[in-house]
């Protein structure tokens, strides 16, 4: 029968399966080339894992998404992030949709598979959405955390350290300095903003604080005076 | 019906689509009746279906006016200002934004139903299809969803779980492909790069395969898919399937559907992923630029209204027709948006040229124009006169264009007279030229602390990584501590992602991993991608778009349709001489035959798959079309391209003229700022 136009697998496999055959229906689905007919079959059989593995090679998101929403509501949370781990195509569409829907069904999956630095990343974006300087503190602490235990990622530990450390002396200079807004700047743009305001011991402490190379504190300098236009 | 063109007729896609759409909004409302309608600000392209109310909005809305449709919004802000009509009609795409998006506007308007029942509405007409509720007196709106490119499961979820489901008639609207220009078609999907490459979503492959389905069904099988690349690979077995599928459903429309074409030639499909470095570098072509400096979206840019001169005129820069439409006196705003594409006889010259040649070729022009106005000195008699007056029109559309480009490439040119641009240029042509990279760290650090903009800076950054296979690690991590203190720490996130993309590296990462990477290095020479005395003038090879940086990408094309020019190249001959000229070697040769060992140093899959049809249907079809000798090569880029490509493409086109005829085809128009931003969170 294979390769003859319009026969449909599905009907006959749907048909075996109603007999109560349910391996010879499974056979013969293999001959249905339209996944979409052999998906929704697979999925009331309970053959979950095939049906997945055959909406991934239809290529088509949609479907795959279909047998994911319909597995996570069956599956525990556990046994769902298993099936889906070791099959990228499906984790991905998991961590994109998640991305914007569900943060904490991405720590949870992060945290599973033991990818901290992605993990970290969900919290540093928490962090940089909020609003409450203590409640970023206390994310940026959690994400440092996360990264610190990892060797390659001690430069991005430091960084988000570092970040927490520099928002805080921005609060102190807010309260200081009233008619300028620091928190949220980079340190390049903190220490333009203090030499341009004329407040350059507090730039060198920037400096000193942040180890800022000598050439890019001079350029920070020059540009921060043109733009004072003091030329002594 | 058997199309009896030799050419993809991409005026048909156009008119097909606008034809649908009309048809669905017909279906949506009984014809007498009005629509609100809407879309999402961010999909910007459903102007090119349905141009906003601008001046020298085209055909549809107009049409659409027939249709009644009476007003036209945007989706921003979650909110719908001012619905006069019964029928509100959402024209989005399927994205899980979109749908929450529209569930929550459906909602808020639920509450807001009070504000809206001060509207007077005749009831004559029957209102059984309105939805009762019997709470809320007065007004009802009927609340429809046209989701494009299809409906899909995952929206409906949303809407459901939002509990809109039931109130929304949904229907979908399968736009695919939008014809930019004859011969560029763009699935304008702005954000596949970001989809596939960063978080391996391939819907956008997906669409891709639907949209070259459309074309095999009206014009047959591509007999051959030639490509490179993962996702390429992707692609050609998605195309592949769904021939499968279409074979299995029972529509035997016509007998020889499906078989292979008479009309086309190749599909030649490219990854974007196996040549990163090329939309990385900042186009030199004059269209390149613009989109560079100003940014093209939809082949439109917006511009300060001084730059176009008097307010209401300017819209005739292209030849459409410029329509009273409602709103277009409220669209009144510093900005404008001007329509760029061949329309503009004299952008069509320019737009694939260098930019150094610009001036000169506008400074032509104006001379032209003003001889031609001259002209109305030397008309002495009746018919003269008249002859004169009726060249006019043209003149003065003529000269709104010139105004345009000159004020267009004087603004370019404040930019690449700027002493920051002429530093990242000048570092990337060392970088691409295979320089020591380390050469450059100065540079890039000065960089940075002048505050070029970011995008620039790690697009450097990428272009070092990419070329020198990696960063050495103590390197890297100097970078990365100038980035972070330099424009914040949140860009610890776009590091990240960059790293994941696989565009800035370490070393030490790269020589762990087992994947091939795009050797730069070794397809410098063996390729040709540098070429030192550039012709920008006269180009005598596609380097020109780059000032002597030749795209990768399209060398890759040229390995298969110009194979005799490019093993020239390789042995070392005189390149400059046309193609065809002696070509004996090779010249049957399909396929990538002959650059199999190149094709190994370029990243991801290489694949060459011929397409068979029923020999009957095939004869059958050849006796009716009669055997083209000339046929249509498809180029397809998955994960975009960028305009200098086009522009290269273009002139391989015109070498290879009397032979074939080439459409690119793409998901969507990238540079390397975008690139970059997609990296970069979004706030």
């Amino acid at each position: 029968l294979t390769g003859k136009r319009g026969i449909s697998f599905e009907e006959i496999a749907r048909t075996a399966y109603d007999e109560g055959r349910g391996r010879l229906a499974t056979q013969l689905l293999n001959y249905e080339p339209r996944a979409g007919r052999q998906v929704p079959l697979l999925l009331n059989m309970e053959e979950d894992e095939i049906a997945l593995d055959k909406a991934i090679e239809s290529g088509d998101t949609d479907l795959v998404f279909f047998v994911l929403l319909h597995l996570k509501k069956k599956l525990p949370l556990a046994n769902f992030f298993r099936m889906i781990n070791n099959r990228p195509v499906a984790s991905s569409l998991i961590e994109s949709s998640a991305r914007e829907t569900d943060p904490e069904l991405l720590k949870d999956f992060y945290y599973q598979d033991d990818r901290r630095a992605d993990g970290a990343h969900v919290i540093l974006r928490d962090s940089l959405a909020q609003k409450d300087l203590s409640l970023k503190m206390e994310k940026l602490k959690l994400a440092s955390k996360l990264l610190a235990d990892a060797k390659e990622h001690a430069l991005e530990a430091k960084a988000l350290d570092e970040s927490a450390k520099l928002l805080h002396m921005q609060e102190i200079f807010e309260k200081d300095l009233q008619q300028e807004r620091f928190v949220g700047d980079s340190i390049n743009e903190t220490i333009f903003k203090l030499i341009r305001m004329g407040y350059s011991s507090r730039a060198n402490k920037v400096k000193s604080e942040f180890k800022v190379p000598e050439k890019r504190f001079w350029w920070l300098k020059l540009r921060a005076l043109v733009a004072k236009r003091d030329w002594g | 019906m058997a199309p009896h063109s030799t050419t993809i007729d991409t005026a048909h896609i156009k008119a097909t689509a606008q034809k649908e759409l009309l048809d669905l909004l017909v279906a949506v409302s009984p014809a007498s009746s009005t629509l609100a309608f809407m879309w999402n600000l961010a999909d910007r392209l459903f102007r090119y279906v349905v141009p906003p109310p601008t001046p020298g909005a085209a055909e549809l809305l107009i049409a659409g006016q027939d249709h009644g449709i009476d007003k036209i919004f945007w989706v921003e802000e979650n909110v719908v200002a001012d619905v006069t009509q019964k029928n509100v009609v959402f024209l989005v795409r399927c994205t899980v934004r979109n749908a929450l998006a529209i569930a929550a506007i459906y909602r808020s308007s639920l509450d807001a139903t009070t504000y809206v029942t001060g509207e007077e509405r005749s009831t004559d007409k029957p209102t059984a299809h309105v939805k009762s509720n019997a709470k809320i007196p007065g007004q009802q709106f009927e609340y429809n969803v046209l989701f494009v490119p299809r409906r899909t499961l995952v929206c409906e979820k949303i809407l459901e779980d939002e509990g809109v489901l039931g109130d929304l008639t949904i229907g979908e609207f399968p736009l695919h492909f939008i014809p930019l220009e004859p011969d560029l078609l763009s699935l304008e999907l702005e954000d596949a790069f970001e989809e596939l490459y960063l978080r391996k979503d391939h819907t956008s492959i997906f669409y891709s395969a639907r949209a070259l389905m459309n074309i095999q069904r009206r014009y047959g099988l591509f007999p051959r898919i030639i490509g490179k690349g993962d996702c390429a690979r992707r692609l050609a077995d998605a195309l592949i399937r769904m021939r499968g599928e279409e074979d299995a459903s029972d529509s035997s429309s016509s007998p020889f559907a499906l078989a292979p074409s008479s009309v086309l030639g190749e599909l030649i499909v490219v990854d974007r992923e196996s040549d990163f470095m090329t939309p990385l570098l900042t186009q030199l072509t004059y269209e390149g630029l613009i989109d560079e400096t100003i940014g093209i979206h939809n082949s439109k840019i917006e511009v300060d209204s001084s730059l176009v001169g008097g307010p209401q005129q300017s819209g005739v820069a292209t030849a459409s027709s410029s329509s009273a439409s409602p709103a277009a006196a409220s669209s009144q705003q510093k900005k404008r948006p001007i329509p760029l594409n061949s329309e503009d006889k004299l952008f069509e010259n320019l737009r694939d040229t260098n930019f150094a040649i610009v001036g000169n070729l506008l400074n032509k022009v104006a001379r032209r124009l003003n001889d031609d106005y001259e002209g109305r000195h030397q008309a002495k008699t009746v018919s003269e006169i008249r002859e004169f007056v009726g060249k006019l029109g043209s003149l003065q559309q003529e000269h709104q264009s010139l105004r345009l480009h000159t004020g267009l490439a004087e603004e370019i040119m404040k930019h690449t007279r700027s002493d920051i641009f002429n530093r990242i240029l000048e570092v990337q042509q060392n970088l691409a030229a295979g320089v020591d990279p380390s050469s450059q760290h100065d540079a890039i650090e000065e960089l940075i602390a002048r505050n070029a903009p970011l995008e620039s800076v790690l697009r450097l950054l990428c272009i070092e990584s990419l070329v020198g296979q990696g960063l050495k690690p103590k390197d890297l991590d100097n970078f990365k501590r100038e980035i972070l203190q330099g424009y914040g720490y949140q860009h610890v996130l776009t590091l990240a992602a960059l790293e994941k993309l696989q565009l800035l590296q370490s070393r030490t990462s790269i020589t762990s991993s087992t994947s091939t990477r795009t050797n730069y290095a070794t397809l410098r020479k063996s390729l040709k991608l540098i070429v030192d005395e550039v012709n920008e003038q006269n180009p005598d090879d596609i380097a020109y778009v780059y000032s002597g940086y030749a795209p990768l990408s399209v060398r890759l094309v040229q390995c298969v349709i110009q194979k005799p020019l490019m093993t020239r190249g390789r042995r070392g001959e005189d390149p400059s001489t046309p193609a065809g000229a002696g070509a004996t070697v090779n010249w049957a040769a399909t396929g990538w035959r002959g650059f199999e060992d190149v094709l190994k140093s370029v990243k991801g899959k290489t694949f060459d798959e011929l397409q068979r049809g029923e020999e009957k249907a095939v004869r059958a079809r050849n006796l009716l079309n009669g055997a083209n000798e000339k046929r249509v090569t498809v180029v397809f880029f998955v994960g975009g391209c960028t305009f200098t490509e086009i522009a290269a493409l273009r002139f391989v086109g015109r070498r290879e003229e009397g032979k074939r005829e080439i459409v690119i085809c793409t998901t969507g128009i990238i540079n390397g700022d975008r690139m970059m931003k997609a990296a970069m969170e979004k706030q």
